[in-house]
């Protein structure tokens, strides 16, 4: 059967079984709006978009694209920056986007069930009445969902002392491959576990991209909101002094909950954008931000203040209240945008270094930058050593392959320094043909075995995080184009 | 749902206490592994010797033998592989907050290692002679689980070797990764049915300054279940929460600066109600050690773990007392409350108590969605009862990886029986 036979037989069996409530998108224009995330380089017209309105919809859809073997990709807001929601060619794209609702908030138990179209930052919301929140923070989580936060590990700028995705997912109900319902974690999804006995498959579903089934119900843990959090802005007069700070805090035993960096390429162009008070001529700023409780966190900070200076800080701003944390935190945020002032195009890397080769990878980049002629902005995690570098180019001067090749070399010093592809974006169908530089043969066939397990079938998802003769064997170079709630400033890169 | 609901007498079963006079006494060595054949030990000190080793019969990994009794008898095993061998330090980066270790390593070896530059992994499980790779597979945690999670949270990379003998590896030396499947997370809690855990990267912390542990003495279920909510609601931020009866004490540890850790268990006492006391830092590693030993068995002891939603259910705690005055025995219960996590240590009576008290108290614990295993039992009691009750969602998920994984099912085969 050709697969538009499929898939017209996939949405006459779904449209039987689930009736009116589930929603279609058939029209090539309805559709277009599907085809790519926020890796909008990559962009396949899927042939079907369903949108389930109750959950119990999700599994019918799965057993149909079973059935007439149709290949299929579970999306929440798109905002994913390694296409790991790119539907596959005249695929079908279940969108969980009407499933958002936050079933229960239990304060005593600190736990929540969420259906997975909820996005992140409602669900701090609903349990902001007990002082609790969620504690994994994406820069995007205004729009993004924690079923695509499940997919991901999503982290964001706190994940340095609070974890990721991974460790605030107690129970994952799910929709596995063979269309059959399971909650991974627990049994009962109402009665989340922390120690199910057996394998952890909850751990192993939670960052899996989408290829191991979908989630239909999510129980994450909450936690009590910290009793003061400090933050401060630490200008330095070059890079390696910044770096040698960050080494210092961490290595005196003090686990902030963040640690960013920005370079000075990336202040120019916050400051121009934003005028969030960082000081354009800084070679390098840190925020660092501790939170806890009242004594503790007093005392770490002024070690940590006095760190700063010992290292040759020029400047040091205490943020003295909410408003002026948020200040700072939107400036930082702010980089992004601000990004378009420097250069109209640019790619986007997600490496991971150890800490203390901070300094010898943005070296190191610094060194591929200057050989390409290309210029690269850096703002990143820096204390869980997660780089984010912007390279700039110009498509009308005929850059970009050389910004592809540049941003490949940068991805892959990473991986050269003892570090990883991605930190937090994920591998989906970009760095999925990276993949052999970071993982052996013998490395990728254990993966597999372990995907192959929840999806013998190979419709889940297919096409993501293992690379194939498909992808790798065509240009994998993309050049950045924003996401249209970027570009009205409602959400982040990073 | 079976006998939760009061303190009355349990229904049904048969007479407490007639079990035969074999089955009892301390003295009886654990279950026997049954064997067929001349069983071979191995001790690889190599990761290449260790692929030989596991590629034919079947395979009983072996770490310093405080767990080989977890989950149900494997049967058969004609290797034991050893990892005694395989015990070292391979590279520790201070600064980056990480080590790289063999999986043969024992956990308090591990940590004084780490403590001379200042650092734990923040991980307490009873069994400190265990070997790192032992308690990946057990998926054991102690009271600190609380503010840092299982060790499944601090593992970021493991090198495993597969029935095949492939050398894999997953993760990596950095605290932020998502490069690829999780295989570190998929062997948490496999009790050495799918690979034998070779090398494991860690993120370990700073220690901490000083560590301080209010008691609360004469807490009943319902107020140990009112005090835990009372302080993981509060900003105090303790470590461990731990409920013992039949003693009826709350223990809350607090870690942190010295001015940091005294604050917290200021602002805990006046949270807490009922007779209090405040231990140092030695007075409390002392009171954490005795706490450990608490669920350690004696030969001819049956203990259990059960998992349900975080919180005492008070109903389990009387079924349990209920279920064990039934039974003749005397049940031993260690209660982590902010997560749902139950230890019960049985002593006394016959094999046949033992199972009766087993399969009634996993009756109440699966009415309100939980799971109990049993980790090590009084001789005899295999035959009367399952060591494995309801299985977690997924479970068919489960016996696909095994298969895939190990198609012969020669690692630790029937290990989680009657599941797979």
């Amino acid at each position: 059967m050709d697969r538009e036979a499929a898939l017209r037989a996939v949405l006459a069996d779904v449209s039987a079984e689930c009736g009116p409530g589930l929603r279609a998108l058939t029209g090539a224009a309805e559709r277009r709006a599907y085809e790519t995330d926020a890796l909008t380089a990559h962009r396949i017209l899927p042939g079907l978009v369903l949108l389930p309105a109750d959950r119990s919809q999700v599994a019918p859809i799965v057993r149909a694209c079973l059935r007439h073997g149709v290949p299929y990709v579970a999306r929440g807001a798109g905002t994913g920056l390694s296409g790991g929601a790119l539907p596959s060619e005249s695929g079908l794209v279940i969108s969980l986007a009407r499933l958002n609702r936050i079933l229960e908030v239990d304060p005593d138990r600190r736990t929540a069930i969420v259906e997975p179209g909820t996005t992140n930052l409602s669900i701090s919301a609903a349990a902001g009445e007990y002082d609790l929140y969620y504690a994994p923070d994406p820069s995007s989580q205004v729009v993004c969902t924690i079923g695509g936060n499940v997919a991901e590990n999503s982290g964001g700028a706190h994940c340095l002392k609070y974890g990721f995705t991974s460790h605030h997912v107690l129970a994952v109900e799910v929709v596995l491959p063979d269309g059959s319902v399971a909650v991974l974690g627990s049994d009962d999804i109402e009665a989340p576990c922390y120690d199910a006995p057996g394998y952890d498959l909850r751990g192993v579903f939670v960052g899996a991209e989408g290829t191991c089934g979908v989630a239909t119900r999510i129980a994450v843990r909450l936690l009590r909101r910290p009793e003061v959090v400090r933050t401060l802005v630490a200008d330095f007069p070059d890079v390696p002094s910044a770096c040698d700070t960050v080494s210092a805090v961490i290595a005196a035993g003090i686990v902030p909950s963040a640690i960013e960096m920005m370079d000075n390429l990336a202040i120019r162009a916050c400051e121009d954008a934003v005028h969030a008070g960082y000081d354009r001529n800084a070679a390098a700023s840190l925020i660092i931000e501790l939170d806890g409780p009242a004594e503790e966190c007093t005392e770490l900070f002024e070690k940590v203040s006095a760190m700063c200076t010992a290292h040759g800080c020029d400047r040091l701003r205490i943020a003295a209240d909410a408003a002026e944390r948020a200040a700072i935190w939107a400036g930082r945020k702010a980089a992004f945008a601000a990004m378009g002032r420097l250069s109209p195009e640019f790619l986007l890397q997600d490496g991971v270094v150890p800490r203390t080769r901070l300094a010898e990878a943005l070296t190191g980049i610094a060194g591929l930058a200057a050989g390409a002629g290309l210029r690269v902005a850096n703002v990143f995690h820096a204390g869980d050593g997660n780089l984010h570098p912007l390279v700039l180019y110009r498509a009308d001067a005929g850059q970009e392959p050389a910004a592809a090749a540049l941003a490949a070399a940068i991805a892959e010093l990473c991986v050269a320094l003892g570090g990883s592809l991605s930190g937090e974006h994920g591998i989906g169908v970009d760095k999925a043909c990276s993949m052999p530089e970071m993982f052996s043969p013998a490395d990728l066939t254990a993966m597999d075995r372990l995907r192959a397990a929840f999806d013998p079938s190979g419709l889940c998802n297919p096409g993501k995080v293992f690379p194939t003769p498909a992808l790798c064997g065509e240009s994998r170079a993309g050049a950045y184009q924003p996401h249209p709630l970027e570009e009205t400033g409602k959400i982040q890169r990073w | 749902m079976v006998g939760p609901s009061s303190s009355a007498p349990p229904p049904g079963g048969a007479t407490p206490g007639s079990g035969s006079a074999a089955d009892g006494g301390g003295t009886t060595a654990e279950a026997p592994i049954v064997s067929h054949a001349a069983p071979r030990s191995i001790t690889p000190t190599t990761l290449k010797d260790l692929r030989d080793a596991v590629t034919a019969g079947t395979v009983l990994i072996r770490g310093t033998g405080t767990a080989t009794t977890w989950g149900a008898p494997v049967r058969d095993p004609r290797t034991t592989v050893s990892l005694a061998g395989m015990d070292r330090v391979l590279d520790h980066r201070p600064a980056d907050m990480t080590v790289h270790v063999q999986g043969g390593i024992r956990l308090d070896a591990l940590q004084a290692q780490l403590a001379l530059r200042g650092q734990w992994l923040p991980y307490d499980p009873a069994r400190s002679e265990a070997t790192i790779g032992g308690l990946l597979a057990t998926g054991d945690a102690g009271p600190r689980r609380l503010a840092y999670g299982s060790l499944r949270e601090l593992v970021i990379g493991a090198t495993m070797v597969f029935p095949d003998g492939a050398i894999a590896k997953s993760g990596g030396h950095v605290i932020k990764n998502v490069a690829g499947y999780d295989l570190a997370k998929l062997c948490h809690g496999s009790l050495g049915t799918l690979g034998v855990v070779a090398e494991l990267v860690l993120r370990v912390h700073p220690l901490p300054q000083t560590s301080r542990t209010v008691m609360v003495s004469g807490v009943d279920t319902a107020a140990a279940q009112r005090l835990t909510w009372a302080l993981t609601r509060s900003a105090t931020e303790p470590t461990a929460i731990e409920w013992c009866e039949p003693e009826q004490v709350l223990a809350v540890r607090f870690d942190g600066t010295s001015d940091g850790a005294a604050a917290r268990a200021a602002a805990a006492r006046a949270l807490l109600r009922g007779s209090l006391a405040e231990l140092d830092a030695d007075e409390s590693a002392s009171f954490w050690h005795s706490h450990a030993v608490r669920i350690v068995a004696e030969p001819g002891d049956t203990v259990l773990r059960a998992a349900t939603r975080p919180g005492i259910d008070p109903s389990l705690v009387r079924s349990l007392a209920a279920w064990a005055e039934h039974a003749g025995v005397k049940a031993l219960l260690t209660c982590s409350p902010a997560v749902g996590g139950y230890t019960v240590r049985v002593t006394g009576g016959d094999a046949k108590a033992h199972a009766e008290l087993v399969k009634n108290w996993r009756a109440s614990v699966e009415a309100v969605g939980g799971f109990v295993m049993l980790r090590r039992r009084r001789p005899g009691v295999d035959a009367m009862v399952e060591s494995w009750g309801r299985a977690p969602g997924g479970v068919d998920v489960m016996r696909r990886v095994k298969g895939n994984f190990d198609p012969e099912n020669r690692f630790a085969p029937g290990r989680f029986a009657p599941w797979f």
